[in-house]
């Protein structure tokens, strides 16, 4: 299983140098928000939060289409399987290296968010709640887009990926958008995630490769 | 434990609402040499691929190493070798790379037998699988089914692309590498002469069905042409099962029958011939015979 993580990893490097990159641009707006911030002017990093978010569930969902859409095309998995693997641990090694690609954002940027809330944030209980509802709603989210790509991906066209992912992700931004962080929207994205991951598994398990 | 190492009950297979395999019956004992012969889209990849597990049959089973190909668990995998049809490999990936995945992945690998093929073959560790020659990539796909000692080993035409010299050097490889171990291959190809020089047990599938499957040497004795000529014009009815081909010209009638026999032989000579000759026929023969429309199925007895 770690050899299949790790071909998973090395050949979607692209991702994971993205997710550091961003990362670090993330912990810097942070940080930067965090030491200016002023009760008067939220609309500034509001307004800055809507591109990095849509950047951030873009390249993720793209990741998904990428690795099922690269397999699809170029056969990968046609050529693992007739090695000892079976295709449920390909699929499960895809999709742990997406997660691992996501944690590699969220991380470090929750660790940020903490230290920086500690050190600079009034002392109110309601806040750190605040940053961890925040943070939760983002992980799912963009988890939600990266099973959509997933889902989009295993196709030998390159309209439905394209277009679908992107409709649909946009979709899902909005609804964040207008439910804004929390249990409800939470609630909402873990049942699409479940249910992209329940109808890739059984297309992935079942169709030729 | 059986002694079938493939095993292959009434498979259909549909592709579109058209059917390519129809009602395939196939088994290859241990330490059999295999070779299913057909034309270009008989079904010989598919028939590989249902038994690999890569693609889902319509009806009925297929058995390797006796797990169900459905079933087949990394265990059972690590002891089968396949070198697919168009050296399916890892374009994008350097041929070192790919090497170490393959080993990385494989429960049992032989590092000799594997490097003195890489050096036989001469294969360069730092180019891209895509910058291979059509024969390197054959040689590299050999090398890597190989190199897990397999139990049983599928090659599905393995010399496709490749030009005479490098077929002609494939196939010896693959014989010689053969020879060493004993082991049971299952060959697909629609060159009857690759399959002539390693098989032991021959398959020929038409219009989906496997219309021939018995030992090489039976091949010949069991297919026979005959040159029939009659005093006046030929019966319409001959009587006979079995007819492979039949063709009437003028008093003469050339047949070709299916499992020849005394009791075929008997009832031929009730209709008082003026002459019967034999025809010789060449594998070619046979083969063109067997994958014409409506042919009969030749089995050993």
């Amino acid at each position: 299983m770690l050899t299949l993580i790790r071909r998973e990893i090395r050949d979607n490097i692209v991702y994971f140098i993205f997710a550091v990159v961003f990362s670090a641009i993330l912990i810097a707006l942070l940080t930067a928000a965090t030491y200016n911030f002023d009760w008067g002017e939220p609309a500034v990093y509001v307004g800055l939060s809507i591109p990095i978010l849509i950047i951030l569930v873009l390249g993720f969902s793209a990741m998904g289409v990428t690795q099922m859409y690269m397999d699809r095309n170029r056969r990968i998995s046609a050529f693992l399987s007739a090695l000892p693997v079976t295709r449920s641990r390909i699929l499960t090694a895809r999709i742990v290296a997406g997660l691992l690609a996501i944690l590699t954002v969220l991380v470090p940027l929750a660790i940020a968010a903490i230290v920086l809330g500690r050190l600079i944030a009034p002392p109110i209980p309601i806040f750190a709640g605040y940053i961890a509802d925040i943070l939760t709603t983002v992980f799912l989210m963009v988890l939600a887009c990266y099973c959509l790509g997933l889902l989009t991906g295993w196709t030998a066209n390159k309209i439905t990926p394209t277009f679908g992912a992107l409709g649909l992700n946009l979709v899902l931004v909005s609804l964040v958008f207008v439910k804004g962080f929390g249990p409800d929207i939470n609630f909402l994205l873990l049942l699409v995630i479940v249910a992209c991951l329940v109808r890739t598994w059984h297309k992935f398990m079942s169709t030729s490769l | 434990m059986n002694d079938n190492v493939i095993k292959v009950e009434n498979l259909v297979k549909y592709f579109d609402g058209r059917c390519v395999l129809n009602g395939i019956n196939l088994t290859v004992p241990r330490g059999c040499i295999y070779g299913l012969l057909g034309r270009n889209g008989a079904g010989k990849t598919t028939i590989i691929r249902i038994l690999l597990g890569t693609e889902p049959a319509t009806r009925g089973r297929t058995f390797l190493l006796d797990t169900e190909s459905t079933n087949l668990s990394p265990a059972i995998r690590g002891r089968i070798g396949c070198v697919a049809e168009g050296h399916n490999l890892i374009q994008s990936y350097k041929v070192g790379r790919l090497i170490k995945l393959c080993k990385d992945l494989s429960l049992q690998w032989n590092d000799e037998s594997f490097d003195h093929l890489i050096e036989t073959f001469r294969l360069p560790m730092d180019r891209r699988v895509k910058d291979l020659s059509m024969g390197m990539r054959a040689q590299l796909n050999l090398s890597l089914a190989m190199a897990i000692d397999p139990e049983l080993l599928i090659l599905d035409d393995p010399t496709l692309g490749l030009d005479t010299v490098a077929r002609r050097q494939f196939l010896e490889l693959a014989i010689e590498v053969i020879q060493k171990q004993d082991r049971t291959i299952l060959f697909c190809s629609h060159i009857l002469s690759d399959v002539e020089r390693i098989a032991d047990r021959i398959g020929i599938l038409a219009a989906g069905k496997l219309v021939v499957d018995c030992a090489l040497e039976q091949l010949k004795e069991r297919v026979k042409k005959l040159r029939v000529i009659f005093p006046e014009s030929p019966p319409e009815n001959l009587y006979l099962t079995e007819i492979i081909n039949q063709q009437i010209q003028g008093r003469e009638m050339t047949v070709t029958v299916a499992n020849w026999n005394l009791q075929k032989q008997a009832i031929l000579e009730t209709f008082k011939p003026s002459s019967c000759t034999e025809v010789p026929m060449s594998m070619e023969d046979i083969f063109i015979e067997c994958t014409k429309p409506e042919q009969e199925v030749v089995t050993s007895s």
